[in-house]
């Protein structure tokens, strides 16, 4: 990879005089209004083969990724949650079974396609009665203030353009006492996993989507917007901005993913 | 990669897995629907949720025994124990002694946790009949029949090797003084060298004077 694929930190180009109209599409700056439609051409592109695809390329550690921030979600029979860019669905259907009846579980997505086929398949489980489906831009949240107890986004933030506008939108839908639980990929804690984790994400992965679901690009932009993604402390300092109180985060897998929590009092 | 998803994923898909096993399972789970159970076991480093649907999840409670039980619902129950006292759990008769010796503390609902030591207890699978889907009758009944004897010759040679270890450890260790005895032997041994050394000063004294 070469030096000027990976920027050193994060820029947050809303600040950015120069570039207030572009932001970053993987490593390409592209007009702030062209970024959901260029990410939801990736995602239309890839949400067939997308479970298939995650097991593959995190070789199915993914899904303790997911179970670890159910575990820390702290949900409760009853409980109202919101699960943003839940795409397929992995937390919803737990997150069903755990509010039970007398809860109810939001599964929002922007994307038709990745929406659809989260619906088919928790449908297909037999989990239909506590789910509604709601295609929603994270940034903008149709829903009334103070209203779900838990929020939780997994690995949907570094695609939406305006990620502080996405938090403070969050901020706003959470009722007092609630939780938010961001899932993310970050920045990993030492040297040699960054460098093996470079070569993995920049040679490995596209060649993998390519043979699995005809579709390199689309994973070499997964690669990229990794690296564009605010590490570990920016993301804390841009919970704090939202109004999230006790934030913290815990690294996986040597920071390759990190969980971010805050609340809001 | 965190070990308590690992753990709590590899606990989820056993118990779901057994309980699958056996029919009348789903009949004991109606009861528990939309309860949770919640155990801290000492010395386990966090505590362990099962949580009831039409089947069970299993979830790492990364708070405190006091936080779990501060957001408990109305059907649900935590308990704090320890491993060693996990076994007695079995007897639910003996639930009271043990809250009176606190080693066990209960909080919520105590059905809950009745109704979860059932589910468990009452567990009835016929693993020859699944053997035998999977090979045919004879295997499954040979295989089943070898095992249950092998299991029956460890069981019996496990106890003979503890009563022989006890008896060992009753009897023989007997044999050895006790390191207080050994003390007090040496002290006496030191009181009658030194009385030894002044008889013999003192008769070499008399002889001196008889000369």
């Amino acid at each position: 990879m070469s030096d000027n694929q990976t920027p050193a930190t994060y820029v947050d180009s809303a600040n950015d005089n120069a570039t207030e109209q572009t932001t970053h599409f993987g490593f390409k700056q592209v007009d702030k209004g062209q970024k959901a439609s260029l990410v939801a051409n990736v995602f239309d592109s890839v949400a067939a083969k997308y479970d298939v695809m995650n097991d593959l390329m995190s070789m199915g550690v993914h899904r303790l990724w997911k179970r670890f921030t159910i575990d820390c979600s702290g949900v409760r029979a009853g409980n109202k949650v919101l699960d943003i860019a839940g795409g397929t669905g992995d937390l919803t259907a737990k997150f069903s079974r755990l509010v039970g009846p007398t809860g109810r579980v939001t599964l929002a997505d922007i994307n038709l396609s990745m929406l659809k086929v989260g619906r088919d398949k928790l449908r297909d489980r037999g989990l239909v009665s506590n789910i509604d489906y709601v295609q929603a831009d994270a940034e903008a949240l149709p829903f009334p203030d103070n209203h779900f107890d838990v929020v939780t986004m997994a690995f949907g933030l570094r695609n939406v353009t305006e990620k502080q506008n996405a938090l403070n939108s969050i901020y706003r839908v959470l009722k007092p006492g609630g939780r938010l639980l961001v899932l993310e990929f970050s920045k990993p804690t030492t040297e040699q996993l960054s460098k093996l984790y470079d070569m993995y994400s920049f040679h490995i992965l596209p060649k993998m989507g390519q043979l699995v679901a005809n579709d390199a690009e689309s994973y070499q932009y997964l690669a990229e917007s990794i690296r564009m993604h605010p590490d570990q402390e920016t993301l804390k300092g841009m919970f704090e901005q939202a109004g999230f109180e006790q934030c913290d985060y815990q690294n996986l897998t040597g920071g390759i993913v990190a969980l971010h929590r805050g609340y809001k009092f | 990669m965190p070990t308590s998803a690992l753990v709590a994923a590899a606990a989820e898909s056993l118990i779901n897995k057994i309980l699958s096993l056996d029919e009348d399972s789903e009949t004991r789970l109606k009861p528990l629907r939309d309860a949770r159970l919640t155990a801290f076991v000492s010395p386990l480093p966090y505590g362990i949720t099962l949580s009831f649907s039409d089947r069970i999840d299993v979830l790492t409670e990364q708070g405190t025994f006091e936080e779990a039980v501060a957001s408990l619902g109305p059907k649900d129950c935590c308990i704090k124990t320890s491993l060693q006292t996990l076994p007695e759990l079995k007897e639910t008769s003996q639930l009271t002694r043990l809250i009176q010796q606190k080693a066990l503390v209960l909080e919520g609902e105590l059905k809950v946790a009745q109704h979860v030591s059932a589910l468990f207890q009452q567990l009835d699978v016929d693993v020859e009949e699944i053997l035998a889907q999977k090979t045919n009758d004879v295997v499954a009944h040979q295989t089943v029949k070898t095992v249950t004897a092998v299991h029956e010759k460890t069981m019996r040679a496990l106890a003979s090797i503890g009563q022989v270890l006890g008896n060992a450890v009753v009897e023989e260790k007997q044999l050895a003084a006790h390191k207080l005895a050994v003390m007090h032997f040496s002290d006496e041994v030191n009181v009658l060298r030194d009385r030894t050394e002044s008889a013999d000063a003192r008769l070499r004294h008399l002889e001196e004077k008889l000369k």
